[in-house]
């Protein structure tokens, strides 16, 4: 799929902005905070209905919106091929400070649920290298944007999941004052149901990551780094997985090959999380919290047993963050039948030569990549010349053409 | 500065506290009523004043009514062995409308941590001593397929499962008039897993 045209109503720093897009490659040009990187935001905003960085909504609309009576931002887009024609999500302040978003689907309002996996999306970010040095949550998010991308069900099971795990947490906290344990029952046998239905699909989406990543970072490293992606959950998986492989607790001492992610079903996962529901219950009620669950699962990344988010060098962790993302585009490929739409906000900067070149290798057949760069520099010649080029400057986009 | 009159002000301020009203609804209800006929604006807050003057709980059913006992639970005619138990006293305008001829228990909410409501805020001991008074053979539970509405569904189940009164569930599924094709997949799969042989 690919996007025809794309227009911005008080986005960012956007106030009007209607732009044209081609298909393959598209350039844009632009000094610091000129717009580049709200662009992209937009276009990966119509695909999830979020922003790829976690901050607060109410900035998406426009400063200068504000001042009118009716503040809102909206952004439109048609699309190429396929059953998906026309994307628009308006967005408004509502009472309470958050945004309200409209969602319209070829025209339909729907719900942003109806919304997610419609748009096929993968973007790169000069922050992707945090997303394997740093936190657990940002890798949780980043799994459940790619999930909801290939799997329909996926965002309504963690819409469910995430309503049930809230009441629960209340629910314990009163519990600890005393009351009738047996409300709990409900909770948990929703927060199983949905909860085990959301780690069955994320071992899945992690164990085709595995084999794609794997490969392309072999390619990467010039054949020196086996990477491998793991799956740590907070339920017990590998004893139900009836194997003997341990949860590597020293991973150091391991060697690579032993890092097998078992594959359970659904039902399995469901009765071990019952189990360390049971063994915990005592623990959550006193901290009035749940414990188990893939809200506190984690996605680890492993070179020869040693865990880059610990142990990884700045340079290891951000070739690994790219392998991550060149697999996810041929994951979602893979997965639904369609060319994902690549938007790669100033990453070339960030890279060595051999990496740039293998970057641009893999992104020139595609349908459609959407690139903003500071400088034209680090592009080869050739790549630019089949190329879409734009300079942005203060929130316009004119096209330019290369002198020869 | 105030740009309004104080009494232009205050209604505008708790029009706008109803549910479904932002604050340019409110003002422009406000001018209307400024300018509309005296009477109408009258008899509007004489409306407003009786509804919770005159307005009671049922003793039995927990329904709004004007005298208690509601005229649904005084009504000889209706069946005494059938309980539907509904969320809110807008439930039972819904099930009145399909010509049901049983009885009702209003619980007054669903169980809901979050919001601090537990099955102790809810008229659910009032509904088990009911069935211990009263000759009904059949609970319809009726509360909405919400995370919620089934949480309450499951406990007043799991209360009554010892009880010799039947318990039923109403159906989930594909709306009348609906379309397969735009049915989500969590209504269709309802739909299916609540199949019946025909």
């Amino acid at each position: 799929m690919r996007l025809k045209h794309l227009s911005l109503t008080n986005f960012r720093n956007y106030f009007r902005l209607e732009l044209g897009l081609p298909p393959h490659i598209t350039l844009l040009q632009g000094g610091n905070a000129q717009g580049k990187t709200n662009l992209l935001e937009a276009i990966y905003y119509l695909s999830a209905a979020t922003s790829p960085h976690a901050e607060a909504d109410r900035q998406l609309i426009n400063w200068g919106a504000w001042e009118e009576d009716l503040p809102f931002a909206r952004l439109t887009t048609d699309i190429d091929g396929g059953s998906l024609r026309r994307l628009e999500i308006t967005l408004l302040p509502s009472p309470q400070g958050s945004l309200r978003k409209e969602i319209r689907i070829n025209g339909v309002k729907r719900r942003v649920a109806d919304l997610l996996g419609r748009l096929k999306v993968v973007i790169f970010l000069p922050d992707d290298v945090g997303l394997i040095a740093g936190s657990p949550s940002p890798r949780r998010r980043y799994l459940n944007a790619l999930i909801s991308q290939v799997d329909r069900a996926y965002p309504r099971a963690l819409q469910e999941y995430e309503r049930v795990l809230l009441q629960r947490n209340y629910l314990l906290r009163r519990l600890r004052e005393g009351g009738d344990l047996s409300q709990l029952e409900f909770w948990d046998e929703r927060l199983v149901e949905r909860g085990s239905q959301i780690i069955a699909a994320r071992l899945r989406a992690v164990s085709g990551l595995n084999a794609l990543a794997q490969e392309i970072h072999l390619h990467l490293t010039g054949g020196e780094e086996d990477l491998r992606l793991f799956y740590r959950s907070s339920l017990p998986l590998e004893e139900g997985a009836r194997s003997p492989y341990q949860l590597p607790l020293d991973m150091l001492h391991h060697p690579a090959s032993q890092m097998l992610q078992p594959q359970l079903p659904a039902e399995e996962i469901a009765n071990l999380f019952h189990q360390r529901l049971r063994e915990r219950r005592r623990q959550e009620i006193e901290r009035g919290v749940t414990l188990v669950g893939p809200h506190r699962d984690d996605l680890r990344f492993f070179i020869g047993g040693m865990d880059l988010t610990i142990y990884g060098s700045r340079g290891q962790q951000r070739t690994c963050a790219l392998s991550l993302k060149l697999a996810q585009v041929e994951l979602v490929r893979a997965e639904t039948g369609e060319e994902p739409i690549l938007l790669l906000d100033d990453v070339m900067s960030e890279l060595d030569p051999a990496r740039r070149e293998y970057l641009l290798a893999s992104i020139e057949g595609q349908e459609q990549v959407i690139i903003t760069a500071t400088e034209l520099a680090p592009f080869p010649s050739d790549f630019l010349k089949g190329a879409a080029l734009f300079r942005i400057v203060e929130g316009r986009i004119e096209p330019f053409s290369l002198p020869n | 500065m105030r740009v309004l009159a104080k009494p232009v002000a205050r209604l505008v301020e708790e029009l706008s506290r109803l549910p479904g009203i932002g604050p340019k609804t409110a003002s422009r209800l406000t001018f209307y009523l400024l300018r509309a006929p005296k009477e109408q604006a009258q008899a509007l807050s004489q409306a407003i004043g009786e509804l919770q003057e005159k307005i009671v709980t049922c003793e039995i059913c927990y329904n709004i009514t004007e005298a208690s006992p509601c005229p649904i639970c005084r009504n000889e005619e209706r069946d005494r062995s059938l309980l539907c138990v509904v969320e809110e006293p807008l439930d039972v305008i819904a099930i009145e409308r399909t010509g049901y001829k049983g009885l009702y228990h209003v619980l007054g909410g669903v169980i809901s941590p979050m919001e601090g409501i537990g099955p102790e805020n809810l008229k659910i001991a009032q509904l088990l001593r009911r069935l211990e008074s009263e000759p009904v053979k059949e609970v319809i539970l009726a509360t909405n397929p919400s995370l919620e509405g089934e949480s309450t569904a499951m406990y007043i189940r799991r209360l009554l499962s010892s009880s010799p009164v039947k318990v039923t569930r109403i159906a989930h599924g594909l709306p009348v008039g609906g379309d397969l094709e735009y049915a989500d997949q969590v209504t269709l799969t309802r739909a299916l897993e609540g199949r019946r042989e025909m």
